[in-house]
């Protein structure tokens, strides 16, 4: 009886093995992604390429010289300098205005929640449209913010439009979209920690500023690592809310990486030097994600090994 | 119903061999404990069974065929596992009729075979109900349930009664047996409770990393473990263990304890003159008068009672700890100064280095040695 | 902290007022734009109080504007469908594709199956561009160019790595023993993906889909380069339209209103999943 049972659940007809199923589950992602990726290597051969949209007739390998020439370009030089003061200013001032932010909300109240969730609406909103947002505040004809700024006594202050205050501008949009990113993590994280240690330090009367430095941001630091390297990458090669704004400008104010690739392509249709830019700024953020990645997978871990 | 056959197993996770080389015959309607420390490769064996995981090397055949390549939904073995794995999201009705829907049975067949299973399992009052909503106790009984409401010819249970409470697990232990053998299923059960390995098994095959270290009924297991280890896994209170270094005279081979010559005339020659450790089962023991032929002199410490027994810690002259039993209501000694006597054909000899047991036999003398 | 004192209660609320206030009233300030005619918005200094007129989202909607010179087209109503196209079917197809390999990833640790996870992962890194421009030389020839198809296969690019990384946690949380109960009681691995993983994982992949969304709405840059403007979405159209009607300030403001509305909207009926999904599963614990 037994024997015709399991003979008449033997497996009929057409049968995946298991080896084969996960390699089939995940190849449709993985040949989409594959379409995708044939992109990245012309890449890089096009930064090895004397290669201009208008003159097709001229393309050939120059091999390094599209990169050799960066060293005494000055543009390439004021690229590299704004997109590292962009990130490196619109990072720290995220992480203590959003760390300050999250301090603030950390008790956990009908009020704090409302506003914690009305925090997600910025971040939430494209960064383009913000950017839009921004230049419709800061109009000199009538924005809002342009009218404050003359009641404050800076008459005319021209915000993105003058290259003194373009940086500025564009910094502000960002933070306000992105600040309530780092916020809401470090949030999870300061309600995510132990108690104890802060009962046992308020009953010792240990000083509230040795609490925050000895107990809190050591404690805080693995979501503080995170929020700040995903911020790290989003914002060098930020494109959306400076493009929108200013197109890079005014002159090359503001011409990070991505917007000086986007206008060599289509303005100069300078294929070799753009791709060139690509690649330099690929190996950043490579580079940083890498440590990111690392540090990640080690949280993760430990996340996991704690729950 | 099905036997089971295991040719040679090897599981290795990553550098690591969980299985090495394991060969193993469960015969038609036999319910064979695996039983062993956690990590000794129990759960990895059930789950080779039941087809979810490959081995890498080696087959396995149930009733004579050979599932090896077989997915685990071809193989028609039932499992209970250790943690339950009920399906959180389904009722427990719809998680105990989950084999029976895989067979495609009429609605009317799936109802009538989940609540007779479930009857029998005293839990038809909370079939509503999801995995959530129920204690452990019926959380097992589902899983069990589920189990063996298709009455697979091969039932493998996971160490089922680990996570409920001591006197469900007392209650369980009675009731499964008979439960089982109703079945007349072949049954595979995982075990670290050497107390429900002896109540369930009809042998048992005690594991440790990855190999079997000896297979046998449980009696065997207990009067003939094949090594220190295994002696010590199996009784409760544990067995003494004392270093020895046996010897001959005309009499035979015996051991000096406490100065106390005990021949142990059926001890294997093997161990004469080799750095042993003789086992002695604490009910092995009894309290004698003095003068009595091979008493050793104890000082009685303390008495405490175990169940139906009552449990002696005395120390010998040399200063060792020894364990006596007796059943409650028989006369002993509770302090002071004591004899006791060796039951030696209980005696267990092992070689120290190894902890091997010495000869397959170790038939001792009735009479116990006298003293010197 | 029973010893805050009445200073520190103030100093705090002053705090938190100002938080609200720059985070909200760009948001506030350009709703309250959009219900306001061309003649209010100019005046100086701004007007709190106004009389509201919905003839800005009715010019949008109807796609007519009539201004002193004559009849303006707007072609706003098509940008915001195309959003919405876009984004849906973008974020259909990476389920399609995201979920069964996420569970490939999470379940059978395949040979080079991390490596592979992490190129995906790679892409959420990368810069846009860097695989752009090629592409849109590419397209051309492939005659993809400006084509919903190609924009939905770009749109991969955001989607499909969000959602394998959460979803892959969440099926990841399952106990294993829970498909193997399943598949032992004899249902195939599908049966058991559908019956089990799938609604096992099922809040995952609704949060995972939902910030899919949200992305593939907010994106700018795909569409920049490779779609033109009747297949472009609103976050490109709303700058299209800035410079070319110049001065509808009303219209314009409607028109971002518009455009942030469902995202905004969607955030925060979702807002419990977004930490998790925002760092991609990152500090889960």
């Amino acid at each position: 009886m037994t024997a015709a049972t399991i003979q008449r659940n033997r497996p009929s007809g057409f049968r995946i093995s298991k080896r084969v199923l996960p390699y089939l589950l995940s190849l449709p992602a993985l040949l989409v992604c594959i379409g995708i990726l044939i992109p990245f290597f012309t890449s890089v051969v096009y930064s090895f390429q004397r290669y201009r949209l208008s003159q097709p007739w001229a393309r050939q390998f120059n091999w390094g010289d599209n990169y050799i020439s960066f060293f005494t370009d000055p543009k390439f030089w004021n690229t590299l300098q704004v997109s590292l003061l962009y990130a490196g200013i619109t990072v720290v001032l995220e992480l203590l205005l959003g760390l300050g932010i999250a301090m603030l909300l950390q008790k956990r109240s009908t009020l704090n929640n409302f506003i914690s969730i009305m925090l997600l609406m910025p971040l939430m909103t494209a960064p383009a449209l913000a950017a839009l947002m921004w230049k419709l505040m800061t109009n000199p004809g009538f924005g809002v913010l342009s009218y404050l700024a003359s009641l404050i006594g800076l008459q005319d202050f021209r915000w993105a439009s003058s290259p003194s205050t373009a940086l500025l501008t564009v910094v502000l949009v960002d933070i306000w979209v992105y600040t309530p990113f780092i916020m809401i993590l470090l949030l999870a994280g300061l309600r995510s920690l132990p108690t104890q240690p802060f009962e046992a330090a308020a009953l010792d009367g240990v000083p509230r500023s040795f609490v925050f430095f000895r107990i809190t941001l050591p404690m805080l630091t693995p979501y503080i690592l995170t929020a700040t390297l995903f911020r790290l990458l989003d914002s060098i090669q930020q494109f959306d809310i400076i493009y929108a704004m200013t197109q890079g400008g005014p002159g090359d104010t503001l011409t990070v990486f991505q917007v000086e690739a986007y206008l060599n392509f289509f303005q100069s249709t300078n294929v070799g030097r753009s791709a060139a830019l690509m690649i330099i700024l690929w190996a950043i953020t490579y580079f940083l994600s890498n440590i990111f990645i690392k540090n990640w997978l080690r949280l993760r871990e430990r996340a996991r090994g704690q729950a | 119903m099905a036997s089971l056959e295991l040719r040679n197993i090897v599981k290795r996770y990553k550098s690591q061999t969980v299985l090495d080389n394991l060969s193993l015959t469960v015969a038609d309607g036999e319910t064979l404990v695996l039983f062993g420390p956690s990590g000794a490769g129990k759960t990895v064996l059930l789950r080779l069974v039941a087809g979810v995981i490959d081995p890498d090397e080696g087959k396995i055949l149930i009733g004579g065929e050979d599932m090896t390549d077989l997915d685990a939904e071809f193989r028609g073995v039932g499992m209970a596992f250790q943690n339950f794995a009920l399906f959180p999201h389904m009722t427990a009705f719809d998680n105990i009729a989950t084999p029976l829907q895989a067979k495609h049975s009429s609605q009317g067949t799936i109802k009538t075979g989940v609540e007779s299973v479930a009857k029998l399992l005293k839990i038809g009052h909370v079939l509503s109900h999801k995995p959530r909503a129920l204690s452990n106790g019926q959380k097992q009984r589902t899983a069990l349930a589920r189990a063996l409401v298709g009455s697979p010819p091969l039932l493998l249970l996971d160490d089922p009664l680990r996570n409920v409470d001591a006197k469900l697990r007392f209650e369980m232990r009675l009731e499964l047996p008979r439960l089982l053998a109703d079945r007349g299923a072949t049954v595979i059960y995982v075990t670290q409770d050497y107390k429900e390995a002896m109540a369930l098994g009809d042998r048992i095959a005690v594991m440790s990393q990855g190999v079997v270290k000896q297979l046998g009924t449980p009696e065997q297991i207990y009067r003939e473990p094949a090594n220190v280890e295994i002696a010590r896994l199996f009784g409760d209170p544990t067995i003494n263990l004392l270093d020895v270094k046996p010897s001959r005279d005309a009499k035979g081979i015996y051991v000096g304890l406490s100065n106390v010559q005990v021949h142990l005339a059926g001890a294997h020659e093997a161990a004469v003159g080799r750095d042993c450790v003789i086992g002695l089962r604490p009910e092995a023991l009894a309290f004698v008068d003095e003068g009595t032929p091979g008493a050793i002199p104890v000082t009685v410490e303390a008495e405490t009672p175990l169940n139906e027994k009552i449990v002696t810690l005395a120390r010998t002259v040399r200063g060792r700890e020894i364990l006596v039993s007796r059943p409650s209501g028989t006369p002993g000694q509770s302090e002071g100064r004591a004899h006791i006597a060796v039951d030696s054909k209980s005696a267990l000899l092992f070689d120290r280095a190894s902890g091997e047991r010495i000869g397959s036999k170790n038939v001792v003398n009735l009479r116990s040695g006298e003293a010197a | 902290m029973e010893h805050t004192s009445l200073l520190e209660r103030i100093l705090r609320g002053i705090a938190l007022a100002l938080v609200v206030i720059f985070f909200m009233f760009p948001i506030v300030w350009i709703l309250m734009m959009s219900f306001q005619t061309n003649e209010t918005i100019l005046r100086i200094p701004p007007q709190l109080v106004f009389e509201p007129t919905l003839a800005n989202y009715t010019a949008l909607i109807t796609g007519k504007l009539m201004t002193a010179a004559g009849t303006l087209d707007i072609a706003f109503m098509r940008n915001l469908c195309n959003s919405v196209f876009l984004s849906v079917t973008s974020v259909a197809v990476a389920l399609l594709l995201g979920v069964p390999a996420a569970y490939a990833f999470a379940r059978h640790k395949f040979r080079g199956s991390e490596d592979i996870a992490f190129t995906l992962l790679s892409f959420r890194f990368a810069p846009a561009l860097l695989v752009l421009l090629p592409l849109t030389l590419y397209f051309q020839k492939l005659g993809l160019a400006n084509t919903y198809i190609g924009l939905i296969w770009v749109y991969q690019l955001i989607c499909l790595p969000l959602i394998l990384w959460i979803v892959r946690g969440y099926f990841e949380d399952i106990p294993a023993d829970i498909e193997y109960a399943y598949r032992i009681a004899g249902h195939s691995w599908f049966a058991t993906f559908r019956k089990i993983a799938l609604p096992l994982a099922g809040p995952g992949i609704a949060a995972a889909g939902l910030l899919a969304f949200i992305f593939a709405w907010n994106n700018f840059v795909f569409a920049l380069v490779l779609a033109s403007a009747d297949k472009q979405p609103v976050t490109v159209g709303a700058l299209a339209f800035i410079t070319s009607s110049g001065i509808q300030y009303g219209q314009i403001s409607a028109a971002i209103v518009l455009s942030i509305t469902p995202t905004l909207a969607l955030a925060l009926y979702a807002q419990r999943y977004l930490v998790e999904g925002l760092s991609l599963g990152a500090v889960k614990g």
